[in-house]
């Protein structure tokens, strides 16, 4: 795939909604039009994914960037396609995908019949936007988008308890907006770009000088520093980005609106909509807002997604374990799933940056890059799994008229293909080996068992607890005897519910897929975490060779002055020699190596203690 | 003048959560309104101070940012408006207009959906709604009793 046919990810699914706004009431032809674009949506990201992924696993995927109107970097409108963006697009086309199919039997006819289609589009050109911008204020143009799209999904059905519902919905996201855009006109302010690219050059230049000063290259007038206020800044976009992604304290919302929905929406939503706050902080965090070793504002917004991912984790599982219901324990669940999203992207933020994986097969990567690709395995697993399971709930409606778990029951003899296929997905979200939460869990529970080993075993806890409540809803949707009359006969549902199972069979074979495939989606998935934790590709990518010139300069300066003071840096060698588990950084200049950085030395220590007992 | 922007955009955000924190749906809507306007003229800010102190010690205010328009050699940005806040306003007005087009359509269906206009009277409508069981006909995700022309 070229570069320029990024832009087609965006201007698909808006070309097939406005397509689909014309054609309203044409229902056939609105149906083939999305069907085809979600399809040609996913055929794309592939393409691209395999376009920039290397044949040799070591080696590091490539980008693709496109910048609209042959406008250069800082000043133009760039799109970036890189592993993340490509496994995103992909996963959230084909779990659309299956939203859309279940809706055809499972929505009403005259809500179906007005601008359902033409939303979901819309929605997919918000999430394909902001999955791909190379600049925060597009970042927000693409949430707008989204959100737009997604207000008039969550009032579809106007019914009483719907706008109620929708008040709080659209009032948070207007209020998240407005922060948002303040949020990017200060940081406008503040360093005069937007461009994430442009920003992450000038955090990588201070930190550059900031090196080069501590070994005595330059002078204190040549030390570039961050403007002030620019972690406060970086509080107020996470708590925009935590408020969409569903982050301890900043839920509550989530599982009053969820259930309200039509339930084909409920799964595109639970599938795509939080991954987006997820995908949001890992896009600018690591690479622009948490630097590294700037005065510590890393260890502060770490610190933040820490205690977010522990509540996020533990006491949204507790609410789920709680619930009564069928849609409110799986809302629920989609916030304590997220949890463990964030718990990736917190060890990543969390850990020395070029602390290394031991006896990883991939040269160079490191801890922060191997949880940040558990992460992304999460969110991709995560988005097939919980919308698989709101579209199996949608089928046991359909069976019993109710998702209230006391008026459901004997559902295993009625409908076994919907026990195989919940079972399957309840027992991917748990996490069972050969299924994909699994792998998902494993990864990030492994990354952080050395530096977060609370947050681990509250990790396993939680998964514990998610197995509870599945099990709640299997013995009484599934196992239980039947405690209220059948409202449908199972023929008839069958019947009429085609597309209903075709959908939610499509996720849970791609759920298999994930699990079983986990090492193929774990190649892209690490390439992803190198290109989130590593500036410098995308930097080059998107700004060209010259954008790293000034980073180059500082860190020659410190290698002339090594070679001049050999002498010096030999006595720090021993030190070096015992300390193999500390790996240098994923593109080694060799300043970097020889750097006798004294803030690097408390990681040294670790290696001293190889059974990681130190205490948090 | 940034000091008068700033506190413009204190008064005016106060305004706006104090009526997104009523309990009359029409007054959330106006806070929404307003809430737009706090953030773009928050932005606005961000282009720096409108006026420059002239050769004659007196106040002007800078000029369009087109070249060619008496900017200075050394700093054109010294005596001409930043340009870009501007049009990241523009979008976000368009943003906002829409948002408050769909707040006070959303305020026209509550009040035919549900006959009020109190968020008090909403969430009282909203426990009724809980307790009661809904009949099967009603669900959305119920297969419609009407044969659908293309899952039949």
């Amino acid at each position: 795939m070229s570069a320029n046919a990024v832009g087609l990810l965006a201007i698909l699914p808006l070309c097939a909604g406005l397509a689909q706004v014309l054609l309203v009431g044409h229902r056939k032809a609105c149906r083939a039009i999305g069907v085809v674009s979600l399809l040609g949506i996913l055929g794309l990201a592939l393409a691209g994914l395999l376009t920039i992924t290397p044949s040799d696993p070591s080696q590091a995927a490539g980008l693709l960037v496109s910048q609209s109107g042959d406008w250069a970097a800082p000043y133009g409108i760039t799109l970036a396609f890189d592993s993340l963006s490509g496994v995103l697009i992909a996963a959230a086309s084909a779990v659309a995908l299956g939203a859309y199919l279940h809706s055809f039997s499972s929505l009403a006819y005259d809500v179906e019949r007005r601008y359902f289609h033409a939303l979901v589009q819309m929605l997919m050109f918000g999430v394909n936007l902001s999955f791909l911008t190379g600049d925060l204020f597009n970042l927000f143009v693409g949430f707008e988008v989204m959100l737009m799209a997604s207000y008039g999904l969550v009032t579809l059905g106007t019914t009483r308890t719907q706008m109620r519902q929708a008040y709080k919905y659209v009032l948070l996201n207007v209020l998240a907006g407005s922060i948002f855009l303040m949020a990017a006109g200060m940081v406008y302010g503040m360093t005069g770009t937007l461009n994430l690219a442009d920003l992450a050059r000038m955090v990588a230049e201070a930190e550059a000088s900031q090196k080069a000063f501590a070994a005595g290259a330059i002078s204190a007038e040549q030390v570039q520093t961050l403007p002030t206020g620019f972690t406060p800044l970086a509080v107020l976009l996470l708590m925009v980005f935590a408020l969409k992604g569903g982050f301890f304290p900043l839920w509550f919302w989530l599982p009053d609106t969820y259930p309200t929905l039509p339930i084909g929406i409920a799964g595109l939503f639970g599938g795509l909509l939080t991954k987006v706050g997820v995908y949001a902080v890992a896009r600018t965090f690591p690479a622009v807002f948490a630097s590294d070793g700037l005065g510590g504002s890393d260890r502060a917004l770490a610190w933040i997604l820490v205690v977010a991912a522990a509540f996020t984790m533990f006491f949204a599982v507790l609410g789920a374990v709680s619930q009564g219901r069928v849609r409110r324990i799986l809302a629920v669940h989609v916030i304590s799933q997220v949890g463990y999203m964030v718990f990736g992207l917190a060890i990543a933020l969390w850990v020395p940056r070029a602390l290394a994986v031991e006896g990883s097969s991939m040269a160079g990567l490191t801890v922060a890059a191997y949880a940040m690709a558990g992460c992304v395995f999460y969110m991709v697993q995560h988005m097939v799994v919980k919308c698989s399971l709101f579209l199996c709930c949608g089928i046991m409606e359909m069976h019993a008229g109710t998702d209230k778990l006391d008026n459901l029951g004997g559902l295993l003899k009625r409908d076994t293909t919907l026990a195989v296929l919940f079972f399957i997905a309840a027992m991917s979200l748990v996490g069972l080996p050969p299924l994909s939460g699994f792998f998902g869990k494993m990864v990030i529970i492994q990354a952080g068992w050395r530096e977060l080993w609370p947050l681990s075993v509250l990790g396993l806890l939680t998964g514990a607890l998610t197995l509870l409540s599945m099990l709640k809803i299997w013995s009484y949707g599934f196992w239980n005897p039947p405690k209220a009359p059948v409202v449908n006969p199972p023929e008839r549902v069958r019947s009429q519910g085609r597309s209903a199972y075709g959908g939610a069979a499509l996720l849970v074979g791609l759920a298999l897929f994930l699990g079983f495939g986990a090492e193929l989606v774990y190649r892209v998935a690490l390439q992803a975490g190198t290109q989130i934790m590593d500036r410098r590709p995308y930097i080059e990518a998107v700004l060209g060779e010259q954008g790293l010139d000034a980073v180059r300069g500082y860190e020659l300066a410190v290698e002339q002055l090594e070679t001049q003071a050999e002498p010096a840096v030999a006595d720090q060698a021993p030190i070096e020699a015992e300390t193999e588990r500390v790996a240098l950084s994923n593109t080694p200049t060799p300043a970097l190596e020889a750097d006798p950085e004294p803030r690097v030395l408390p990681t040294l220590s670790l290696a001293e203690n190889p059974r990681g007992e130190a205490s948090p | 003048m940034t000091m008068v922007l700033a506190i413009c955009v204190a008064v005016v955000f106060t305004a706006s959560v104090y009526l997104l924190l009523s309990r009359e749906l029409k007054a959330v809507a106006m806070g929404v309104f307003l809430l737009g306007h706090a953030a773009n003229l928050c932005v606005l800010a961000q282009s720096g101070e409108p006026v420059v102190v002239g050769d004659d010690g007196l106040l002007a205010s800078k000029r369009p940012p087109i070249l060619g328009q008496g900017e200075s050699a050394a700093n054109p940005l010294a005596t001409l408006v930043d340009p870009l806040p501007q049009a990241l306003i523009l979008t976000a007005i368009v943003i906002s207009f829409g948002v408050m087009a769909f707040v006070l359509t959303l305020l026209v269906v509550t009040s035919r959906a549900a006959e009020t206009l109190d968020t008090h009277a909403l969430a009282l409508l909203e426990d009724v709604d809980v307790a009661t069981p809904l009949s099967a006909g009603e669900r959305p995700d119920e297969p419609h009793p009407a044969p659908e022309p293309s899952a039949a």
